[in-house]
Parts: C-alpha cells; sequence; structure tokens
C-alpha cells in the first residue's frame, strides 16, 4: 500500500514532508482550491512521483503543467470524459512520458460501479473520494463498504477525510477481498495545521501505526539527513557561536559561499589546480599484501601523494579561491603540526597574498622543520602565548586576530569545525576525496560503493571528505578512528567522542573535550594532528545518530599500524593516518568486504617521532 | 524594577567596571565588589573565567589562566557571592562565556543569578538570534536583563533588532578589537558614536572596549550613557594589589 499526500503548497513544508519520502506528493491546480498550487516546487527525492490534480482544466493547461513541474501522475478531479483522458493518453505515448493517469469518483452513499466502465483501459488508477460540497478536500470519509464487490480489476486509491481515527479502519478494510486492490491511501487535510500545511507529527504518526506503512523507505531514512541545515546545524550540532565582532565576517561568507563555490568560473579554476598543482585525482591503490594480511580487500585512498603531503591543500586552494573573490588581501589560519599552515602559506605563495599562520609556541618547537617551510614560502609565523600554547590557542589566537582586522583578512580554517558555513565548506572542499572513489571504485571493483570507508579524526576534515557522497548510501559503512593517545582513560587521550561533552569551541555546538566545570581540557596524541578537542559538528551527528562506528586507538597501536604499512607496501604514512590503518585490530572484516581507508598524509614530518619510537 | 534599569535611569554618565573572579586572589571577590560600589562605581561586571576566552585581548586572558589556576569555578563564585546582596546595591553582571555556563545547566545557572541578586549577563559568544530562539524565555523568568554587543562594523538593521531583543543597555564595542586598551579614540571612533546616537536606540549604549582612563573615559561618554573598563582596572590590581581600588576609580572622572 502507497501513501499520497495532497495539497502540498509551501516550499518549506513540502521539503519537510518529502523527508518522509511519501510514494506521492499532490499539488492542486484549481482556483477555488484554497490548496491551489502557485510557483516552484522544491527539488524532491527521485523516488517521490509528484502528481497534479486538475479540475475541468483544458489539455494544454494540463500539458503545460506537467512539463513545467515533471510530474508523474494526473488526477483528475472533476467531469473529464473517457474521450478527455484518451486525449491525454495520446499526449504521453507522443511524448512517450512515464506518467500515470488517474481518475476520480466521488461517492456519498452508494455508487454505480458502472460509471467505471468507460474508463477501463483508459486511465491507469481510481481514485475514490468523498462527495461533499467542495471538489476533494470535504474532511470527512465516505462509507468504504460501497466499495464491496468492487467489480473492476483497475487498482485504486482511497480518499477523503482520511485521518489518525481511520487507522483502525484501514487496517480492517485491507482484510476484506476488495484491498486486493487497493493502491494507496490518499491523506490530505486531516492533516493540516491550516490548509496546504501538513503537520509533520501527525504524518509521522500515521506512517508508523499503519502497518502498511511503517516500511516506507522515506520513514526509515527520514532521520539520514547528514546535511548541514539552514541554521549551520547537523542535528544537534554547529551553528555559529561567536562574538558579534566575528558576526559580518561570517555572514558574509555564510551567504556567499555556495554561490561562489557554484560559479563555473570557480569550478574551473578550482579543478584546474587540483589537476595540475596538486596532482589530482590522487590514486587509489589496491594493497594487496596489506589485504593479504588482514583477509579483506584493502584500498588507500592516496591523499599523501598530494602536493604539500597530505588532504588539507584541498581545502585551502579553495578557501583561496573564495578568499579572491571575496576580495580578501590577506590570510590567517590556525596550525597544530603544521600541516595546514603550509598549505595555507602554499596557496598564499601561489596567489601572491599575505600569509601569517599562529601556531602554539610549544608546536613551534616540536615541529621545527614545518615552521621553516611556512617561512621558506613567505607566510610569518606567529607563535600563540596564551593558554596551553598549542592547537587550540593557536584558533583562538587567529579568532582574535581576526577580530581586529574584519575587513581585508579572509581566516582559513584547516578543519571542518569552526562557525557555519565553515565545517560545510571544508567538507565540500574535501568532499573531492570521496567523489574520486566512487569512480575509481568502480572502474576496479565495477561498484561505486565500497562496503566501508575509514579515516583518522581530530577535527575531521579528511573523514569528512572520504564519507561525504556516502554518507546518505546505507549501504556503506563510515568507521572514524580516534586517538587514544596513552589510552582512553589514561589522561592523555584525544578520544573526543568517548570523553567529550556536548559544548562549544570555537565557535560551534559539538561534542568537546572538557572539565565538569566547563573548561576545555588539553588533548594529548603522539600525533600532532589528531590532538584537538574537539570534533566537527558533522562527526558529533554520525556518532550521536550511530551513523558512523567509532574506535580509538593508541598510540601504541597507531605506530605498529604505520610500521606495517611501510614493510608491506613501502608507504610511509602520516602517524595520523596510521590511526586509521590500525582499524584492522578492532574491527574484522569480511573477505569479500571492499575497505577503503584514507591515507590522509605521508610520513615524512613524522619521521623524528618514528625515529625516537622505534630507536631507529 | 531590575537594578540595571534603575541605574540607567540616573541622570549621569555610568562608570562600569569588569574584573575577574578569583584574580589576583581566589577569594578577592567580595571585596572587590564592596569597594568598586564604596568608591562610586555604578555598575558592575563580574567575569566568569574561561580556559578559552576569544573575544579578550591579552590581559584579561592572563588573570582568566591566573584565576583557573587559583581555583575558580562557576559553583565557586556562586558560593563566594551567595550573601552579596547583605553588604552592596549596586547593579552586578556576570560577563562570561556560554561553554562554562551550558555545562552548569542554563536554567540552573539563571535560577542561581536570581537567588544571589544578579541582574544581567553578557556572554560574547551567545548570538542574538540563538538568544532570542532557546533562551531569552528562561532569562527573563529569572528576571535577567541579557546585554548584547554591538560593533562599528555591525549593520544598522542588526543593531535594531538587537536593539528590540533588548531590555537594559547595549554593549557598545569601541572598535573592531579584543578587549584591551587603546591610547585614545580617534575619527572613526567618533564618527561610530554619531552614527549610534542617530539611531535613537530605545536601549541606552555603554560603550566598552579600548577605555582606560579619563580622556577615554570622557570621550566615550560624550554620546553614550556609560562606559566599561575592564583591562586597566585588572592591569591596576596587578600592579597595586586590591588595596587602593579607590585611586583607580578617581584617576577615571
Amino acid at each position: 500500500m502507497k501513501l499520497k499526500i495532497c495539497g502540498m503548497k509551501y516550499q518549506e513544508n513540502i521539503e519537510a514532508v518529502a523527508a518522509l519520502k511519501p510514494d506521492y506528493l499532490g499539488f492542486i491546480f484549481y482556483e477555488n482550491s484554497p490548496r491551489n498550487f502557485e510557483g516552484e516546487i522544491p527539488k524532491l527525492p527521485s523516488a517521490i512521483k509528484k502528481v497534479g490534480v486538475f479540475v475541468d482544466a483544458s489539455v494544454d493547461f494540463i500539458v503545460e503543467k506537467v512539463k513545467q513541474y515533471d510530474f508523474k501522475a494526473i488526477q483528475l478531479h472533476g467531469n473529464e470524459t473517457p474521450r478527455f483522458c484518451q486525449d491525454l493518453q495520446g499526449f504521453k505515448n507522443l511524448e512517450g512520458l512515464d506518467l500515470e493517469l488517474w481518475k476520480v469518483f466521488s461517492i456519498k452513499d452508494q455508487f454505480d460501479f458502472n460509471r467505471l466502465q468507460p474508463y477501463e483501459g483508459i486511465v491507469d488508477y481510481f481514485l475514490f473520494d468523498t462527495k461533499g460540497k467542495e471538489k476533494g478536500g470535504n474532511g470527512y470519509t465516505f462509507d468504504w463498504s460501497v466499495l464491496k464487490g468492487y467489480p473492476s480489476s483497475t487498482p485504486f486509491i482511497l480518499s477523503g477525510g482520511i485521518g489518525l481515527d481511520e487507522i483502525e479502519a484501514i487496517e480492517s478494510f485491507k482484510k476484506r477481498p476488495e484491498s486486493k486492490y487497493l493502491h494507496a491511501i490518499d491523506v490530505n487535510s486531516k492533516f493540516e495545521s491550516e490548509p496546504g500545511v501538513k503537520s509533520i507529527e501527525k504524518l509521522k504518526k500515521m506512517i508508523s501505526n499503519l502497518e502498511g506503512f511503517k516500511n516506507l523507505q522515506g520513514f526509515k531514512k527520514q532521520p539520514m539527513n547528514y546535511q548541514v541545515n539552514e541554521k549551520g546545524y547537523y542535528g544537534d550540532f554547529g551553528g555559529a557561536y561567536i562574538p558579534e565582532m566575528l558576526y559580518p565576517n561570517v555572514e558574509e561568507l555564510r551567504t556567499t559561499y555556495l554561490d561562489i563555490m557554484n560559479e563555473p568560473s570557480f569550478k574551473k579554476e578550482f579543478d584546474q589546480l587540483l589537476r595540475d598543482y596538486v596532482g589530482r585525482p590522487s590514486p587509489l591503490y589496491f594493497a594487496k599484501r596489506l589485504s593479504e594480511k588482514h583477509n579483506t580487500k584493502v584500498y588507500l585512498k592516496r591523499e599523501d601523494l598530494n602536493h604539500t603531503g597530505a588532504h588539507k591543500v584541498n581545502n585551502t586552494i579553495g578557501q583561496i579561491l573564495v578568499a579572491k573573490r571575496l576580495g580578501k588581501n590577506r590570510i590567517i589560519a590556525e596550525t597544530g603540526a603544521g600541516q595546514h599552515g603550509v598549505a595555507t602559506a602554499t596557496v598564499c605563495a601561489l596567489m601572491g597574498i599575505k600569509c601569517i599562520v599562529y601556531m602554539g609556541e610549544i608546536d613551534i618547537k616540536r615541529q621545527a622543520p614545518n615552521v621553516a617551510r611556512m617561512k621558506m614560502l613567505g607566510a610569518e609565523v606567529r607563535p600563540a602565548k596564551s593558554g596551553s600554547k598549542t592547537l587550540k590557542d593557536a584558533t583562538n589566537e587567529a579568532i582574535r586576530d581576526w577580530i581586529n582586522n574584519p575587513v581585508d583578512t579572509h581566516y582559513i580554517i584547516g578543519s571542518a569545525i569552526g562557525p557555519h558555513p565553515y565545517p560545510d565548506m571544508v567538507t565540500r572542499f574535501q568532499s573531492i576525496i570521496s567523489e574520486e572513489i566512487k569512480w575509481q571504485l568502480k572502474e576496479k571493483e565495477g561498484r561505486e560503493h565500497p562496503d566501508y570507508v575509514v579515516a583518522c579524526i581530530g577535527g575531521g576534515s579528511n573523514a569528512a571528505g572520504t564519507y561525504y557522497h556516502f554518507l546518505e548510501e546505507p549501504s556503506v559503512g563510515i568507521i572514524a578512528v580516534e586517538a587514544a593517545g596513552k589510552g582512553v582513560h589514561s589522561g592523555e587521550s584525544a578520544a573526543t567522542s568517548q570523553l567529550g561533552k556536548e559544548g562549544i569551541i570555537h565557535g560551534c555546538k559539538t561534542l568537546l573535550m572538557q572539565t565538569p566545570d566547563g573548561q576545555i581540557t588539553e588533548p594529548y596524541s603522539i600525533s600532532a594532528g589528531l590532538d584537538y578537542p574537539g570534533v566537527g559538528p558533522l562527526h558529533s551527528h554520525l556518532y550521536k545518530t550511530g551513523r558512523g562506528e567509532f574506535y580509538s586507538v593508541t598510540d601504541d597501536d597507531a605506530m605498529a599500524a604505520g610500521l606495517e604499512l611501510s614493510q608491506l607496501e613501502g608507504i610511509i604514512p602520516a602517524i595520523e593516518s596510521s590511526h586509521a590503518l590500525a582499524i584492522f585490530n578492532d574491527k574484522k572484516f569480511r573477505p569479500e568486504d571492499v575497505v577503503v581507508i584514507s591515507l590522509s598524509g605521508r610520513g615524512d614530518k613524522d619521521l623524528d617521532t618514528y625515529i625516537d619510537y622505534f630507536k631507529l | 524594577m531590575n537594578r540595571i534599569n534603575t541605574a540607567l535611569k540616573q541622570d549621569k554618565k555610568l562608570l562600569s567596571i569588569y574584573f575577574t573572579a578569583g584574580y589576583p586572589s581566589l577569594n578577592d571577590t567580595a571585596k572587590i565588589i564592596q569597594d568598586l560600589e564604596q568608591h562610586g562605581v555604578d555598575m558592575i561586571e563580574i567575569g566568569l573565567p574561561f580556559s578559552d576566552p576569544l573575544a579578550d585581548g591579552p590581559t584579561i586572558q592572563e588573570s582568566s589562566t591566573v584565576a583557573l589556576k587559583n581555583g575558580m569555578t562557576t559553583q565557586l563564585l556562586f558560593e563566594q557571592l551567595k550573601d552579596i546582596r547583605k553588604s552592596v546595591n549596586i547593579p552586578l553582571i556576570i560577563m562570561g562565556y556560554f561553554n562554562p555556563m551550558m555545562q552548569y545547566g542554563i536554567e540552573a545557572f539563571c535560577a542561581k543569578c536570581q537567588e544571589i541578586g544578579i541582574d544581567g549577563l553578557i556572554i560574547p559568544d551567545l548570538p542574538v538570534n540563538e538568544y532570542h530562539e532557546h533562551y531569552q524565555e528562561t532569562f527573563e523568568k529569572y528576571g535577567l536583563i541579557n546585554v548584547f554587543l554591538i560593533t562599528p562594523q555591525t549593520s544598522d538593521k542588526r543593531i535594531r533588532f538587537i536593539d528590540d531583543v533588548s531590555n537594559g543597555f547595549i554593549y557598545m564595542v569601541s572598535s573592531a578589537s579584543t578587549t584591551g586598551a587603546k591610547s585614545t579614540f580617534g575619527d572613526t571612533q567618533q564618527q561610530y558614536f554619531e552614527r549610534i546616537e542617530a539611531l535613537n536606540l530605545k536601549n541606552p549604549q555603554i560603550v566598552g572596549f579600548g577605555i582606560s582612563n579619563n580622556e577615554t573615559f570622557m570621550q566615550a561618554t560624550k554620546t553614550a550613557k556609560g562606559a566599561i573598563i575592564g583591562s586597566a582596572f585588572i592591569k591596576h590590581v596587578t600592579q597595586y594589589g586590591t588595596g587602593n581600588i579607590g585611586d583607580f576609580v578617581k584617576s577615571i572622572r
């Protein structure tokens, strides 16, 4: 049994109702109806068939609307003759359209079934509505026992005043022989708060209480929305908790970033730089020996082969192009280990834009080679001397710089964190990773969807990019690997999903490590790129909804996995990526599983740490 | 009537002082408040220290770090203030970042404020839209005035929205900056002060950020109802301790 929701009118409501994924959504073109539809229909999932409802309209009018709105069904609600219906069939055949034709019959206490006869074979469905003053939308049901002995084999739709009170009646109707031809239930006014506005709560109730609807694909899938909403939230997480001083900058970005990213000239420049400068597409490499070792099919997405040695540059290329279009001539960035700082300094050199990178005083000492690289690229590296003098403090300093330089400066945030629109913007720039995985896997395995995608998570930018095009695809398992440091509960860890509580960090509501009093604590990991006390809001949402499986990997297990990859495949990974590679300790895959692991960066920068650790 | 509104009705320019609770010593809070009232200050902002104060310059950052090291917490601040209304009548505002309040529980935090006799809150990282949508009802239920910031970059339209949502005063940030001293205000600031005055807002404005001495105080209050001093006061207690707060207040007006 299918569900049609009729009398849709308002954009937002249409979108909310569409999220329930009913089989049909009806749009009425009848001026006397309070639900008369005008305007645009937002883009709907292709599984939902749009139905145009007409009352004694001309063929030309109907044809025009079908073309304009891409209707998949026409519901004729007036005194349309069989001949009229035949004309419409002619149009349909002529255009080769996949179009269902529904003819409505209104029933009061009795019905002469002979009236159906002339329409048999011409229309695809009959719809039985309540006869009343109005053309539909009368708000009460007819006596369904009239349908007893239904003489036709044309499937029908039951309509007219169906509400939550009718659930029992529908269930019992379905037990009767005539229900064999029941194609769908059509609902409208009983689910409205006002004409044309459907109550999502009531619809959900209907769907979950009616046996036949429980399998509605949409209802099961409905909570699975992983895109940021218009207010900047992923479920409960995200938003823009920023001081007023930052509002104009962030607001400028929020109102322009999507338009800029969609400009053909932007796309062209972005794609070209990714190809010719970064060296994309990065290979999707079948790791044969690693696969044998772990008895499953492992592919590595080789972000380590990008220019500057990690995925970070995908985002900095994108953001520098945005900054240019916003007319900014000064770039600031924060960096922990220096990878994002180097990627930012690189694109600033490329574009000839002034670059200032904030880096914790302690990190500057720990990461001397990257500091030197940034300087060689012409960037100024400013030490963050406040608080714990590491990444979170560098981020604070960059934000303070932005407050003090609101007009000429763009802040290139390096991870999928910060106030909206940063998490979404960074995710979109990094989504090139999963975009490529899809077609590369298609070439190698004959399918676009792996069984699992695996990525390490600090703030979560490489993970967000690796997951992005698979988020709405339930067959693809999403695995996130956090840094457990010396053990999740050792007091020296960065396993945010395990240790974090909901709070505000750097302008967004997300999971973060903090004291009971709400002071943000200092995380620890052997990998400088993973020791961030928060996690991007998308990932908090994936964690909370259960869409993502989260694991924590200790320093020791990560280092062992890094060594294993080096010696099995001849690839020395960044220690961040080594965490993702350590997934095999915690998760057993089947031999036939296709597991794609994001190899987010190369290990050159970590050589000192590897040397110390392995006494090389 | 809320003490803030009463103070704003006075026919004079108001001097408001910010200090970080738990600084320089953990238990200075009540004494600083009492001294400030005694020396004729009109309003007090009690800073609830936070580990990551985004909107603050080096002076207040440092005082917050020290206060946290001293052991300051939200709970402790409420304990220190529990009898404060027995000794002072000055309007008291808690200024802090949103995360510690969230962790305490927004409703519990507001209820505690009312119980103690706190009159208002300033939360730089709680934007007006979020407040309006999710928290206004709770704040108002406990009689708290929430104060919003505006800056030279804030559009007239947004200022009018903030004016609409506010029911005390508007915190006018003097320039695009974090907290901390500027030696003087230039033409840009004057023009901004005049632009805001011309909007004829229903809420009076109090200027903050960059007020450090008599000169900047006078400049700021030429058009505005009052001014807030934070960093300069922190520097004073850092240098001279809490013994001669009166000297500082005298130097301002």
